[in-house]
């Protein structure tokens, strides 16, 4: 088993773009390695963005593949802090 | 908001864009006035004034603000094509442009707010466009600024917030309004409910699925909390209460509130509640009688049950809530029904009345089993009869209340100080009597505040209270209704209604009265006491017309009175004038109804010379009455008469017959226009058997036959 | 990264005073004067929110929400619609449209700050 595949979300995690990161995180989970994502260039996260992230652990943890997270921009911590979830 | 620099240039384009603004508006109108049906210059007019209105708004420019909505609303109702363009909606429009123009130059001249010449210019052109204003439609633009009020405490408050699957669609991102929460005060917790998130597989990234807990601790009222989800209510489910840790402070705040009769205002008013919340249980209250055809669920049982507000709240609202819920109750049990069915219905109750008497003429032969079954009947036909006659019986009270009113307004009128004591306003009587006795009661009213009570100072020279008391009594008594107008003023001047009887020839001079007799000539037609016409009781409408009225309505009148002390006029009506209970007699060939509620007792009469008019009836004198004779019934008299003993106003007198038929219930019917003079007679009847029998009027009966005695015994005087 | 919007009212004092308002809160501001010219605008940039009144020349505010929800780019913008008090038809008219929330005219500049600042921080 390989390590997990790096994944850097482009600066906008919204709405608008969460459609292609869920379809694009799902493809990187389907090669069977995780993933690892790399927040810190979030620019912006709303809750649709919130809820990729947080379907993309949960998948993880159903196909028992690693998923982490990983320096997470300072709109990412805020939004966790507001919302008081844990990634 | 502090005019820097950037809003000094703000406004310097705002009066430049105004001064356009105003005279497209100008030039639209005129152009308006040539082609009235230009849809376009419609358009571009309104456009104007709402630019117009909506830019003053944001500079705080109120006088503005109110100024155009009002040239707006106008032409908006021009555009949607209710009011047509008329000139003389031009002229009244075009000074309003001038006015607008004035108060920019104002602006320009650095003055914020409108000189006092202005405002008063504004206002009068105001009243000038009212006659095109659809009723009330907005004279007021909504508030622009709200009034801080002293900061309110902090209370603690719980949401709920399940958000719409679509609300991220629409463009409105729940982590948004959580941020935009903390601006309001202290957001002390969240819990994030992920529960509805579901697998990738099925996940649309668009959709939301997370619903927040979130504890907010604010000194912003509820409405302030509610009004942040205002843009997503329509779609999510936002519940908002108390935090547990705060109900006693509610609790007590409900406490220490006045007693209201309604639950909700109680609870909106102590903030637990708002009006959304309230107006959104009430519709799941109304949405439930109408699917489930139930009685409503109480207001603060759906409150609770959609958790708006816990049950230790509505608990101490309930008690709050003033116990009225009998009469309000009884307000929403009754219905409206047309009157002519109603009477349509006590016709066929009257005619099965006729029906019933007509089965119940003793038949020897019928078996026992069907008199039996027939007595079921009669009692049954009774009950029938009595619960239709009751729906036609209202209290009395409405009507009495009326009058309060009336004594506020004469009094001020008048100068005098007269308080209004009303007693008995539960009895009931018909419906027609009731709409029939409000006029001569009205009459009654006045002519006591008017003559009776003294004014003030007058009321003080004679140590009495300085405010006069003005009763109306009802009550119920042998099967009529009393009411009674009685005031504590200065009672009927004896000598004075003597000396204008005689004036007016209604009494010849010198003849002895009693005290009643002189007192009832008030009655009679054309006398009038008060020296002077007032505006109120001297209108032409006198006592007679008074007692007339009452008497049409088988009524009776009585005045009683004491010098300096008050005055009290007593009315006695029948409860109703569809049935009455009767006492049938015979007299020859002739038959007649007795109302059975004057009727004390029969007695025979005991022999004696015929021409006499007075028995011993336990050691009294009783007068009597001969129908015979009265009536003019001929053929000789039976052999063995009876008398029946009848009382009216306080008096008995004994009407002589030849047999008794018994007890009946009668239907009566009015005299036709022929017998419209006829005294004595208030209708008849038909009874069973097909015969007609009239109906006595006892009341002028009696008196009339004191009155033919009295002249018999004046004449050889005289 | 501050956020942009777009404000769409004909009346030249009201985009001026409601941008001075937005920029004082730290918002990105651009302007149209009309539907048409606000059209202009939509050119892909990211526009986070959309102020627009109703009643406009060449384009009213309704048609004009209606043509931005029909680019990609916009589909999901907010939109806050300036109505006003007697135009309830219209609110419905441009919810229908795709815009869900409104500022009732006339307004304060801290009305229109309060009603932003509900759907997207600066």
């Amino acid at each position: 088993m390989t390590a997990p595949r790096r994944f850097v979300v482009d600066e906008e995690l919204t709405i608008v773009t969460a459609a292609d990161h869920r379809e694009r995180l799902l493809a990187f989970l389907g090669d069977g390695n995780g993933v690892r994502v790399d927040l810190s260039g979030v620019a912006d996260l709303d809750t649709a963005g919130l809820q990729v992230l947080m379907m993309t652990r949960n998948e993880g943890v159903r196909l028992n593949l690693p998923v982490e997270f990983t320096e997470p921009s300072p709109v990412v911590t805020e939004a966790l802090a507001l919302t008081r979830l844990e990634l | 908001m502090a005019l820097d620099d950037d809003m000094r240039e703000a406004l310097d384009m705002f009066i430049t864009e105004a001064r356009d603004l105003v005279q497209g508006l100008e030039e639209g109108l005129l152009e308006l006035e040539d082609q009235p049906g230009g849809g376009e210059t419609v358009n571009a007019v309104f456009r104007a004034a709402h630019t117009l209105k909506g830019s003053s708004g944001l500079f705080g420019l109120q006088h503005l603000v109110e100024f155009t909505h009002v040239v707006e609303t106008v032409l908006g109702s021009v555009r949607d094509g209710v009011l047509d363009v008329t000139p003389g909606l031009v002229s009244a429009l075009l000074p309003c442009t001038d006015h607008i123009s004035a108060m920019i130059e104002g602006l320009a001249g650095g003055r914020l707010e409108p000189d006092a010449a202005q405002a008063a210019d504004g206002a009068r052109l105001l009243a000038g466009l009212e006659p095109y204003l659809a009723d009330g439609s907005a004279m007021t633009a909504g508030p622009v600024v709200a009034a801080p009020d002293a900061p309110p405490p902090e209370m603690a408050w719980r949401l709920v917030l399940h958000f719409g699957e679509d609300c991220l669609r629409n463009g409105m991102d729940p982590l948004s309004f959580l941020r935009y929460l903390s601006t309001l005060g202290t957001v002390t917790g969240v819990v994030t409910v992920t529960d509805r998130l579901p697998e990738a597989a099925d996940m649309d990234p668009e959709s939301c699925y997370l619903s927040f807990e979130v504890d907010l601790v604010t000194a912003a009222p509820k409405t302030e909390i509610e009004a942040v989800f205002d843009f997503v209510r329509e779609d999510s489910d936002i519940r908002i209460t108390p935090a547990e840790s705060q109900f006693d402070t509610y609790v007590r705040a409900i406490r220490a509130m006045p007693e209201n009769d309604r639950i909700g205002d109680v609870l909106i008013t102590s903030g637990a509640v708002t009006e959304l919340e309230m107006a959104e249980a009430l519709r799941i209250q109304q949405e439930r009688v109408v699917r489930e055809g139930n009685q409503p669920v109480p207001i603060g049982e759906i409150l609770i049950e959609q958790g708006i507000v816990p049950r230790a709240i509505v608990d101490a609202a309930l008690t709050r809530q003033r116990r009225t819920t009998e009469t309000r109750s009884q307000d929403t049990r009754t219905i409206r029904i047309d009157a002519a069915r109603l009477d349509k219905l006590i016709d066929l109750v009257g005619e099965l009345v006729i029906a019933q008497s007509s089965t119940g003429i003793p038949n020897s032969a019928g078996p026992d089993t069907s008199s039996e079954a027939q007595g079921e009947v009669m009692r049954l036909v009774d009950e029938v009869r009595h619960s239709a006659l009751s729906l036609r019986m209202v209290p009395i009270g409405t009507t009495l209340r009326r009058f309060e009113r009336v004594v506020r307004d004469v009094c001020m009128e008048l100068g005098k100080e007269v308080s209004l004591v009303i007693t008995g306003g539960d009895a009931e009587m018909d419906k027609a009597l009731v709409e029939r006795i409000s006029d001569p009661l009205l009459h009654l009213v006045r002519n006591s505040l008017d003559h009776g009570i003294e004014p003030a100072g007058e009321r003080r020279k004679h140590g009495k209270a300085q405010q006069g008391t003005l009763r109306l009594n009802a009550y119920h008594d042998a099967g009529n209704i009393v009411i009674e107008v009685a005031d504590d003023g200065r009672g009927l001047d004896r000598e004075r209604i003597l000396a204008k009887a005689i004036e007016r020839e209604l009494v010849a001079p010198g003849t002895t009265l009693t005290d009643s007799e002189v007192y009832n000539l008030i009655f009679e037609p054309g006398f009038s006491t008060a020296e002077t016409v007032s505006n109120l009781s001297g209108r032409g409408v006198g006592m007679d017309v008074v007692k007339r009225n009452v008497t049409a309505l088988r009524g009776s009148i009585e005045v009683e009175t004491a010098r300096g002390i008050g005055t009290t006029i007593r009315i006695r009506l029948p409860l109703t004038l569809a049935i009455i209970d009767g006492f049938l007699v015979g007299v020859g060939p002739s038959s007649f109804i007795v109302p059975l509620d004057r009727v004390t007792e029969c007695v025979e009469l005991p022999p004696g010379p015929l021409g006499r008019d007075c028995m011993n009836l336990r050691g009294e004198v009783l007068p009597f009455i001969r129908l015979r004779q009265i009536f003019g019934v001929p053929g000789q008299p039976a052999r063995r008469q009876n008398v029946v003993i009848v009382e009216q106003s306080g008096q008995r007198t004994g009407l002589v017959v030849d047999s008794l038929l018994g007890e009946l219930q009668t239907v009566i019917k009015p005299l036709g226009i022929l017998f419209s003079r006829v005294k004595c007679i208030s209708g008849s009847t038909i009874l069973g058997n097909g015969e007609i029998a009239l109906i006595l009027d006892v009341g002028p009966l009696i008196a009339g036959h004191s009155d033919r005695e009295q002249t018999r015994q004046a004449v050889p005087v005289g | 990264m501050a956020k942009t919007i777009l404000i769409v009212d004909d009346s030249a004092s009201v985009r001026q005073v409601v941008s001075i308002a937005l920029k004082g809160a730290g918002y990105e501001v651009i302007t149209g004067n009309d539907g048409k010219d606000a059209l202009t605008k939509l050119n892909g940039q990211r526009i986070h929110l959309i102020i627009s009144d109703v009643n406009m020349p060449n384009m009213d505010g309704i048609t004009f929400v209606a043509e931005a929800k029909k680019l990609p780019a916009y589909k999901f913008t907010p939109i806050i619609m300036l109505t006003t008090e007697s135009q309830e038809d219209k609110k419905r008219q441009a919810q229908a449209a795709g815009a869900k929330a409104w500022v009732t005219k006339p307004f304060q500049p801290e009305q229109m700050l309060s009603a932003v600042a509900k759907l997207v921080q600066p």
